[in-house]
């Protein structure tokens, strides 16, 4: 064997401490040697992978977790193979797990409790809009950053939640049961977002209460309490707390608080605080400047009161033969811009998206051809914001070119579909 | 080393070690084993011999395998590195990695000039970039008179073509194009970032060393 090397390296990483031990998965620590940043790698053996047939599963479900780019979500940053190893790339949260916080720290009060809860519903039903359940939540899973941000781990990899039993089957409702809902406790098959959420009140009462709601060292107790939700508020709970938790310890799925009744619950938005999106992976709000700055080639035609005219080049870059993006969306991922012709004028295609998009709350700045659309009403990524710019292909002919500035590539999907219904008389058919 | 010791694998004609590659490209080792993913999908859509031909790559590009594109066309002959009608994983991972967000911006330039210089004089002629302007009204469904082409490839010339010799050459494409940092658009994919995300069963298939990743 060839001597161990004094700092292991894999690919432009550098490998530190061993963080976890899972039964299909060691964690490690260690430093990106390009950036100097901290990350968490999943070290996979794919012998085993294998030989419990995950492989497929896990594959799926990273495809499925490139999905979600939440600030209170773990990332996935990279995938790296070898011979014998699988290793996923995670963000790294410095500030360790809320649960030693409790364990140190004691319960907390209403004011912080509520601050970590809304981070979590707000990824939690980020994810659920993109079909990604949880199904392991527990404060085990939640992590603290730097700044004291949460961060929801292990969404979307319950293929490596399962534990492998002594009958050699693996099982899926597994390790502490405190936080599992009745009915997956009953084997049925069951709707993961009602499941998640009864977790998340479980991780609230016990950030509130410092202990755990359902807790009995005999496991045929514990699963009594749960079915029927059986446990008591300790004195110092405030009747709002009250009030909400028992809408979500209800050991009814279908009767169950949904997040959006959440949204609305009295206590919930007491001091409610959306989270704030580092704007990665986002077109850069400098474009979003540019596009009220007003570029000096695009004055060519020298008269402000006409839209500015496409040069012949950036006509033939909106050719589809030059987008070599369509390689890779084999899954389809959603557009982040699109364009439209329109034979009206230019000063009837602004008012006809103002038109459009006034009613659905959007605040509308403008400059000469160009539009910034705001959404007043947080989304789920935060404010969608959309600019939209005229540009001149002939006098007669002109191309609207709208892009999501900020905001979820999804919402900003939807909200493309319904403009262009409602700009049916505008858009040029051939 | 250790890859002579693992069981022999079948790879496309045309294919080079992914450390190899990678030494050369923007990509490392892992990315480009999940381009290997990608390639393999495209290269055996159709004919089925680990090679990427036109219409496969049309298939790609266009969900339809019989629609020709003056640009794609472009794309294509620049990627086919060795001239010889098809593009083998090498050409391909050479290519690609022109788009990468890491890629210095005067390798785009340069590119792009190669892409717009159709007939490969080291110029870009008024009537290359009048037939350009044309395959893309012609794709888009936009009809415009001759005048108002004629107006759209004058004005742009005259942007250009500093020196008024009638055609465009290199220096002033990147004179242009510093100005006009937009037209590079299509020269950078930030998808190549996620690329191990996007195709992650590549590592099932991983024949990398597991001491040496890099």
């Amino acid at each position: 064997m060839s001597a161990q090397k004094a700092k292991r390296q894999v690919g432009k990483y550098e490998l530190g401490q061993t963080i976890g031990i899972g039964t299909f998965a060691k964690v490690r620590l260690a430093r990106n040697l390009d950036t100097g940043e901290h990350v968490a790698i999943k070290i996979l053996l794919k012998e085993k992978v294998l030989k419990h047939k995950l492989h497929e599963q896990i594959m799926r479900e990273i495809a499925t977790m490139k999905l979600i780019k939440h600030p209170n979500v773990i990332r996935l940053q990279e995938v790296m193979g070898s011979k014998s190893k699988i290793f996923i790339v995670l963000e790294y949260a410095t500030g360790g797990e809320l649960f030693n916080n409790i364990v140190n720290h004691g319960r907390m009060g209403e004011v912080e409790a509520r601050r970590y809860f809304h981070q979590l519903i707000y990824a939690i039903d980020f994810c659920h809009s993109r079909g990604v359940y949880h199904r392991d939540l527990k404060l085990e899973n939640l992590l603290v950053d730097a700044s004291g941000n949460l961060k929801v781990s292990d969404f979307g990899f319950s293929a490596l939640h399962q534990e492998l039993r002594d009958d050699g089957l693996l099982h899926t409702t597994c390790g502490t049961p405190n936080y599992v809902p009745p009915e997956v406790l009953k084997n049925r098959g069951y709707d993961g977002a009602p499941a998640d959420l009864w977790s998340c009140g479980v991780i609230l009462f016990t950030l509130l209460a410092g202990y755990l709601p359902f807790e009995d060292h005999n496991s045929i107790n514990l699963y009594k309490k749960i079915a029927t939700a059986n446990f008591t508020f300790p004195s110092w709970f405030s009747f709002g707390i009250k009030r909400l938790l028992t809408r979500i310890l209800d050991p009814n799925p279908v009767t169950r608080i949904t997040i959006s009744e959440i949204l609305e619950d009295e206590w919930f938005r007491k001091g409610d605080n959306p989270p704030v999106f580092d704007g990665t992976n986002e077109t850069s709000l400098d474009d979003v400047h540019a596009a009220f700055k007003v570029s000096q080639d695009h004055q060519m035609m020298g008269k402000e009161e006409q839209p500015a005219a496409l040069n012949a080049f950036e006509l033939i870059g909106l050719s589809k033969g030059l987008n070599l993006g369509s390689l890779f969306n084999i899954e389809q991922e959603f557009k982040r811009e699109t364009r439209f012709t329109s034979t009206c004028s230019a000063n009837e295609i602004i008012r006809k998206i103002e038109e459009a998009t006034k009613p659905l709350g959007y605040d509308i700045q403008k400059k000469n051809y160009k539009m910034m659309l705001r959404n007043i009403k947080a989304g789920r990524k935060g404010n969608l914001n959309v600019s939209a710019e005229v540009f001149q292909v002939a006098p007669s002919l002109h191309m609207v070119e709208v892009r999501k500035a900020k905001g979820d590539t999804l919402e900003f999907h939807q909200f493309y579909k319904t403009l262009s219904t409602s700009l049916k008389d505008v858009i040029w058919l051939s | 080393m250790g890859c002579w010791l693992s069981k022999q694998v079948k790879h496309t004609p045309g294919y080079e070690e992914p450390a190899v590659l990678a030494a050369e490209t923007a990509f490392t080792v892992s990315e480009v084993e999940a381009l290997y993913e990608l390639f393999r999908k495209i290269s055996y859509s159709i004919f089925k011999d680990g090679l990427i031909h036109k219409e496969e790559f049309q298939l790609a590009l266009f969900k339809n395998s019989k629609k020709n594109n003056l640009f794609a066309d472009r794309i294509f002959d620049l990627f086919d590195l060795k001239r010889n009608g098809v593009i083998d994983f090498g050409e391909f991972v050479r290519s690609l990695s022109v788009f990468h967000p890491n890629t210095a911006q005067d390798e785009k330039i340069a590119f792009a000039f190669r892409l717009y210089d159709l007939r490969s004089t080291g110029f870009i002629e008024r009537e290359e970039l009048k037939e350009m302007v044309l395959a893309l009204l012609n794709e888009s469904e936009l009809c415009l008179s001759d005048d108002l082409v004629e107006t759209i490839v004058d004005q742009t010339c005259k942007l250009v073509d500093s020196n008024s010799d009638g055609k465009i050459d290199p220096i002033e494409w990147k004179e242009f194009v510093r100005k006009n940092p937009s037209l590079l658009k299509n020269m950078t994919l930030p998808y190549l970032k996620d690329i191990t995300m996007a195709f992650p069963s590549f590592v099932m298939s991983s024949e990398v060393d597991d001491e040496v990743l890099d």
